[in-house]
């Protein structure tokens, strides 16, 4: 049964839109971090929200959420590719969304202090009285960091508007998350800040989504935080030339029976919703879609050594307000 | 202007207030800053005119709080982070160094962080958290970092930081929260971040310092003056960018500098004075240039090697001796 078919064909189509997004980005960077069965939890997460919500998505899929969110394949592949055209102009690691359409930016490359920005987007959202509201989502490792419980605690204890999303893919790098924590589900840590903890199939995006937007109604009702777990799996190595020889084929090979975009075409088709010819559509344009926006991209000019911006510093210039 | 003579926090605090009367955008956050009135009385007041809407006590829990003021801003409101001492600063450094300085050249000026944190380092009567970090922010790009010692500069920068659209790092002394009072013009008194300040003019010597270390230069140039000599007390005020400018105007004057802080000498920001006048006015020099701060071990606790430990100003004094062999 498929509660609202346009809803869930169009997740279908974000979904495979981003796996068609990254497998271009892992051949085209080896350092590249691959999203591959993870594809649910951002887009579960970021899908249905209001232009005026906050999103900050963690690093590993965060791409379709800067499309979902209005930025064109046109203008996300320069940024990948390093073009002067991309929004970070080669200063940022990846690539980023422009702060206009309120997609928060991956500032550095550390994990964690994301959580307590997003949680200061809230405290904006609540200080302005407005019912907006903000969604962070990031891995299983980055939940062991101090920034996490610093920045739960402080916007439960605040009840800011935020939704805090735990995309676990079971790895942190090479670091299995049994041998990172003693707790059985992250969602339980949720008891510890006094707001309610929900653990979802991360490989589900229609239960995904189900929970972040009752996270959200709860939320904007000025109900405080929720905690979501969306267990998940990291199909590949950290990054695109990690072979991941430090994990099990048996565990790979459990997880790929339970691909996110699979599941969710299965229930598609069997609720008649989508035909197999309208699959295989969906695939071949996404593909088709992404070639197209990176070739035009690779015709955009290349970053100049004046782009370091030496000048650039600094908003408000010395000497005066 | 019409002027009030008051304590260096009451100067800061009556720069806050009248920001915070100017702009609905700036509201004040820290540790017990709502109705303890702030750390050594850091916000007294506030609460009482601005109340639960405008003042946030948080817990204990500096990173968090200095991620929340990035979001906030980013989000177009104007934080003032009160981490109550130098201290804890540690405890905020991905947010302060990784993250907040970065913003505004990686989007290209399309987001700002107009963030100003206020903490308060240096020897006190409290003898507490007296760790004096400036130097590792200075070496920071993105940051501005200002250290005013008089209490209208800190009114003046106070007013300056929460209007800048870039985060600022403010770091208040200590010992001058209520041990300097003086003159505060009324009203819109800006002070200009980026811009040194001549304390006291002089042709013999430049003695370049920061907060107290201003006053102490001031004793010392006092005492040189009854033996004719003629020390330029230089107060840097802000400490990131630096005033090379200024520094370099005051050095072609006098030939000679010394560099009083309170921090540690060895990595202080004392050597980045001494290196750009070095580089850029060795024509200048007469002598070559000597540094004045704390000797290279942790802060101790006890008075007696508390005292040991601080430079005061008969170091200052020696310096200026030190450069004065040297003749022209």
């Amino acid at each position: 049964m498929i509660e609202d078919p346009k809803q869930g064909l169009a997740m279908h189509r974000w979904m495979v839109l981003s796996r068609a997004l990254d497998e271009a980005c892992c051949q085209e960077s080896a350092h590249w971090f691959p999203s591959r069965g993870e594809e649910a939890v951002p887009v579960g997460t970021f899908y249905g929200l209001r232009p005026d919500d906050v999103c900050a998505p963690g690093d590993r899929g965060s791409p379709i959420v800067f499309v979902m969110r209005g930025v064109a394949l046109t203008q996300v592949w320069p940024g990948a590719l390093g073009k002067r055209t991309g929004f970070g102009r080669g200063r940022h690691f990846s690539f980023t969304a422009p702060i206009e359409l309120r997609v928060l930016p991956y500032i550095a490359g550390d994990l964690g202090p994301i959580i307590s920005q997003a949680t200061g987007t809230a405290f904006a959202q609540k200080y302005r009285k407005s019912d907006a509201v903000t969604a962070v989502s990031f891995g299983d490792g980055t939940s062991n960091r101090g920034d996490f419980h610093e920045a739960v605690n402080l916007g439960a204890a605040w009840r800011l508007p935020i939704v805090y999303v735990i995309q676990n893919n079971h790895w942190a790098i090479s670091m299995p998350l049994e041998k990172a924590t003693a707790a059985k589900r992250l969602a339980d840590r949720a008891i510890g800040y006094g707001i309610p903890g929900v653990a979802v199939d991360g490989n589900d995006v229609l239960a995904v989504h189900a929970a972040v937007q009752e996270a959200v109604r709860r939320a904007r009702a000025g109900h405080g935080p929720t905690l979501i777990e969306a267990e998940t799996f990291r199909m590949r190595g950290h990054i695109a030339a990690d072979t991941a020889s430090y994990r099990s084929a048996a565990q790979v090979e459990e997880w790929q029976g339970r691909d996110p975009i699979r599941r969710l075409e299965e229930r598609l088709l069997a609720a008649g919703v989508l035909s197999a010819e309208e699959a295989q559509a969906v695939w071949a344009e996404a593909a088709q879609e992404v070639g197209e926006a990176k070739a035009a991209a690779q015709r955009h000019p290349d970053i100049l050594p004046t782009d370091l911006g030496l000048d650039e510093i600094f908003s408000t210039p010395l000497g005066g307000a | 202007m019409p002027a009030r003579r008051m304590t260096f926090v009451e100067a800061l605090v009556e720069g806050i207030r009248e920001e915070m009367r100017r702009d609905p955008n700036v509201f004040v956050l820290g540790q017990d800053i709502g109705p303890f009135g702030g750390s050594l009385r850091s916000t007294l007041g506030l609460w009482e005119e601005f109340g639960p809407a405008r003042i946030f006590d948080t817990p204990i829990s500096e990173s968090a709080a200095a991620g929340l003021c990035i979001g906030a801003a980013l989000e177009g409101l104007r934080p003032i982070l009160d981490i109550s001492f130098g201290e804890f600063l540690p405890s905020a450094m991905p947010q302060l160094v990784l993250h907040a300085p970065v913003v505004h050249w990686l989007t290209l000026g399309k987001a700002r962080v107009p963030l100003t944190i206020r903490t308060k380092v240096g020897e006190g009567p409290y003898g507490g958290h007296p760790q004096c970090f400036e130097a590792w922010f200075a070496h920071v790009p993105g940051l501005k970092v200002v250290m005013p010692s008089t209490p209208a500069d800190a009114k003046g920068l106070m007013k300056s930081a929460i209007r800048d659209d870039d985060p600022v790092l403010f770091f208040e002394h200590m010992y001058l929260y209520h041990g300097v009072r003086d003159m505060v013009p009324d009203g819109e008194h800006l002070v200009p971040i980026g811009r040194a300040d001549v304390k006291r003019p002089g042709k013999d010597v430049t003695v370049a310092a920061t907060a107290w270390m201003v006053h102490r230069a001031l004793q010392a140039a006092h005492q040189f003056a009854a033996e004719g000599v003629e020390v330029e007390v230089l107060d840097l005020r802000t400490l990131a960018p630096l005033d090379v400018a200024g520094l370099l105007a005051s050095v072609r004057k006098t030939g000679r500098l010394v560099v009083a802080h309170e921090a540690w000498k060895i990595g202080g920001l004392g050597a980045e004075v001494a290196a750009t006048v070095a580089e850029q006015g060795f024509g200048y020099l007469k002598a070559p240039v000597v540094r004045v701060g704390a000797p290279h071990t942790p802060v101790p606790a006890h008075p007696t090697i508390r005292r040991a430990f601080l430079p005061d100003a008969q170091d200052v004094t020696n310096a200026v001796r030190a450069v004065l062999k040297y003749s022209a």
